[in-house]
């Protein structure tokens, strides 16, 4: 009976320290010190920008590169669906590549779930059929250039003249010229489009400097050109994209 | 037998293909991709190409796709069960593969092919050679026909489907006109009848239901009918009703069976429709994905852990969507094909802990109608004006729809609208056959030429009139009023059209050879946002007709779309997803009230979101 008591009446003695609400008040001060560090790592890890995102019209060749870049293979390949995202390890630094479809129904939704977290821009263009389709091309390239969170990021953008093996393809001076003049234009007439019947989506910010021709050195944003092939490789062509893989590297 | 079987992932990586001819097949497969998968369509998984007959399978665990190709004019009867029985085989053999995502591996899978291949193969050849068993008298339609229906007249055959409209108004003829002969012949079928007509009466309302909305389009007659009573037959059945002539011991035995029959006969009449659809979900029914969970556990693991979305779990929620849906406007078949891809889509997935099957459905579903509304193609106006110029040629605009749409008025503010950026407009009166469409257009060209005079743009006449009063044909005024244009240099000519029914024939004929004879570089329909399952058949028959009396293999058809009265509907915007299903062509413009400033562009986002609030 004495025992208990005494064991009581220790535990009555060791009980203050937790019971003194200073320790307490520290104690939770901590825990939520310790919380807010974790969230933010967190939170920062998702907003980290580490992607470098294939995009461009469809058939211009993304997938295809995609899987050349990462697996260094050749696959046979269809129009995607969905976009492809696979880690990508360079000397530097671990980048995750994401292929994004080029469908016309679909570009739109993928660039805008991926865009936040973009480190760099590769903008695929089909150099034979450039010149029919230069509308096109320059229209998706304006859209993604004039983007709000594009513009305020303001990552490096590269455009890559892809399919360089065919006979009739076109060289990086000459589409940048074609895209350079086509971007004059459509510049103009895209900021005199019709406001949208639920007018909350509406840029008005003007491409290049104003009263003088577009180039592409009037942007804020580096952009580049460069040439690749990625198909096949028989041994008169072979597949080269160095080009892109140093860039990439360079980042 | 197979020219193509080839399993791809859904980020377009193929993973195993056999091929047996040496043919490209990537075209045909890219546009089963674009036509089918992307544009919602996947209800029917069969879609043709060239020479070649498509068929595919969606793995939606495994973000799969599954195609086999063939030449049209085989018709293989075992693709189905093939499609299904490989893609078991398939998952089941790499599902480690598959789950970690490593499409880049080999996968050595020829022997399987070529195994499945075969037992599908004998499987055909042991359908095809079991003698085809009879069908039973009940099974056979013509137990559901009525007795007057078979009986084949002439000058029926134009009104078959009014048949039985016409059968119903003459039976109170059929019963006044029949002779009392005895009274209590008369009372033992009065009561026969009597009876007959309380036990249908419960029947009637479901019989009502399926037959309501076909009825809706054919020509209601507002003059006082006579009551119709469900005791299929007319006046013409009048001796086998008449039972007066016959023995009276037996005469309610053999009224009771002899009417029965033909009760029978006239209801499943009208629910022939309803029953067949029924059987069809039923068959789609049995072919559920054969994930079941069993066991004790199995309560458990609905709550905690993975579980696959099967057709049963989803039918309610996608039934309540397409009630949602068809609330806001959209047309039932639209509703109903859109639901039925969405199904296609989600099928065999597997859904995270915290995921409901209504949220996925619902976020699918938005998905879809987002995909369905941005367009398939760019869509800026003035770019193609300014490329048009640059050839030297005018850029010519027409406008065509049913009467009543805002066809002239929506011209007359995509005229302010140009004129506004600076390039002068031509507008070609072709209505030549509504009174005062030339005037209407004579005004507008007054009021915009007051509030862009020439002296603001440098001398230069911005909107001009082309016209030739009224009764001359519409096709050569246009081919004028262009010719005029390249002469004067203006850089834009606006085709304003008469309005026309859909089922006019003669005057989709004028229309198509005005399309044909012009060659406009847009072709737009004007359609009205009020209006409902109209719309499906007004742009199918705009689109048939435009393609059938063009001589061309290649047929000019409608390429956009100007949604027009935008304003009068809140939220009930699901005119424009019809429209946009129906032709895939994107909408153009919109318009939101009657004075020049009121004409908007189409914002994908707003529209979907209202629809599915």
């Amino acid at each position: 009976m004495e025992s208990e008591s005494e064991v009581i009446k220790e535990k009555i003695h060791t009980d203050p320290i937790l019971n003194d609400p200073r320790y307490i008040t520290l104690l939770s001060v901590v825990l939520l010190l310790v919380t807010l560090v974790f969230w933010w790592c967190f939170s920062r890890r998702r907003s980290l920008r580490n992607s470098v995102l294939l995009t461009g019209l469809s058939d211009a060749g993304k997938t295809l590169l995609f899987v050349r870049l990462v697996y260094s293979q050749y696959r046979q390949t269809f129009t995607s669906m969905k976009a492809n995202i696979e880690e990508y390890i360079t000397s530097n630094n671990t980048l995750r590549i994401v292929d994004l479809p080029g469908q016309e129904r679909l570009r739109n939704k993928f660039f805008d779930q991926y865009k936040n977290s973009a480190k760099a821009i590769v903008y695929v263009v089909d150099s034979v059929t450039i010149q029919k389709e230069i509308r096109d091309v320059a229209e998706y390239l304006y859209t993604i250039l004039v983007d709000p969170v594009i513009q305020s990021n303001c990552p490096p953008l590269l455009i890559l003249c892809n399919k360089q093996d065919q006979p009739m393809a076109k060289g990086s001076q000459v589409i940048r010229s074609l895209l350079e003049k086509e971007i004059n234009l459509v510049r103009v007439t895209k900021s005199s489009q019709l406001q949208a019947t639920d007018s909350s989506q509406s840029s008005n910010t003007y491409l290049g400097k104003l009263g003088k021709e577009f180039e592409f050195s009037h942007l804020s944003c580096s952009v580049e050109l460069l040439e690749s092939s990625a198909s096949t490789g028989d041994d008169d062509n072979p597949t080269d994209i160095k080009a892109l893989q140093d860039w990439i590297s360079n980042l | 037998m197979l020219d193509l079987f080839s399993i791809f992932s859904k980020g377009g990586i193929v993973l195993w293909c056999f091929q047996s001819t040496s043919d490209i097949f990537s075209p045909s497969v890219n546009s089963l991709i674009r036509n089918v998968i992307l544009q919602e369509r996947s209800g029917n998984n069969s879609y043709n190409h060239n020479a070649l007959t498509l068929q595919y399978k969606l793995d939606n665990e495994f973000e799969l796709v599954f195609v086999v190709a063939y030449q049209k004019i085989l018709q293989l009867s075992y693709v189905d069960k093939f499609l299904n029985d490989i893609h078991l085989e398939f998952r089941d053999k790499y599902k480690n593969d598959l789950q970690g995502g490593h499409y880049i591996t080999d996968f050595d899978f020829k022997t399987t092919f070529e195994n499945v291949l075969r037992q599908c193969e004998q499987w055909a050849k042991s359908q095809a050679k079991i003698p085809k068993q009879m069908r039973t008298f009940e099974d056979s339609l013509k137990s559901k026909k009525t007795v007057a229906s078979m009986i084949e007249r002439k000058g029926d055959e134009k009104n078959k489907k009014s048949v039985k409209i016409v059968e119903n108004k003459s039976i109170a003829n059929g019963k006044v006109e029949e002779p009392v002969d005895t009274d209590d012949d008369l009372i033992a079928a009065n009561r026969a009848k009597l009876a007959q007509k309380l036990a249908t009466k419960g029947k009637k309302d479901v019989k009502k239901s399926p037959k309501s909305p076909t009825n809706a389009n054919k020509v209601v007659d507002r003059t006082k009918k006579p009551r119709v009573w469900e005791l299929g037959g007319d006046s013409r059945d009048l001796p086998s009703l008449d039972f007066s002539t016959d023995k009276e011991g037996d005469v309610e035995v053999a009224a009771d069976t002899q009417l029965i029959g033909q009760m029978t006969g006239a209801i499943r009449d009208l629910e022939v429709e309803s029953e067949e659809s029924s059987s069809e979900e039923e068959v789609e029914q049995g072919k559920p994905s054969p994930k079941k969970s069993g066991g004790m556990f199995s309560i458990f693991k609905g709550l905690v852990g993975s579980k696959a979305l099967t057709e049963e779990t989803m039918r309610p929620v996608l039934d309540k969507m397409r009630d949602h849906l068809i609330g806001k406007n959209v047309a039932a078949d639209i509703a109903n094909k859109l639901c039925d891809s969405v199904s296609t889509k989600l099928d065999g997935k597997v859904l995270g802990t915290f995921d409901s099957v209504a949220k996925t459905v619902k976020a699918t579903l938005t998905e879809s109608l987002m995909q369905i509304l941005s367009p398939k193609r760019r869509v800026d106006i003035l770019r193609d004006c300014l490329h048009a110029k640059q050839q030297g040629r005018p850029y010519v605009m027409s406008f065509c729809g049913v009467n009543g749409v805002g066809k002239s008025t929506n011209l007359a503010k995509i005229c302010f609208w140009l004129i506004e950026n600076d390039l002068s407009v031509l507008i070609a009166a072709c209505d030549t056959f509504r009174a005062g469409a030339v005037e209407q257009l004579r005004t507008h060209t007054r009021r915009l030429d007051a509030l862009h005079p020439p002296q603001a743009h440098g001398g230069r006449r911005m909107v001009h009139l082309y016209e030739k009063g009224y009764g001359k044909d519409a096709a050569g005024i246009a081919a004028e009023a262009i010719r005029f244009a390249a002469d004067s240099k203006i850089d834009i000519v606006l085709i304003d059209t008469a309005g026309r029914m859909q089922d006019n024939e003669p005057l989709m004929r004028a229309l198509a050879k005005l399309i044909k004879v012009n060659e406009p570089d847009l072709v737009l329909f004007v359609g009205e946002a009020l209006v409902g399952n109209e719309a499906v058949d007004q742009l199918v028959k705009f689109n048939q007709a435009l393609a059938d009396h063009s001589s061309s293999s290649n047929p000019h058809v409608i390429d956009g779309i100007v949604l027009t009265k935008f304003d009068t509907i809140d939220d009930k915007v699901g005119a424009a997803i019809s429209m946009t299903y129906i032709t895939g062509q994107p909408i153009v413009f919109v318009g939101t009230g009657q004075t020049y400033t009121d004409l908007k562009a189409l914002n994908a986002n707003a529209v979907v979101h209202a629809l599915m609030k």
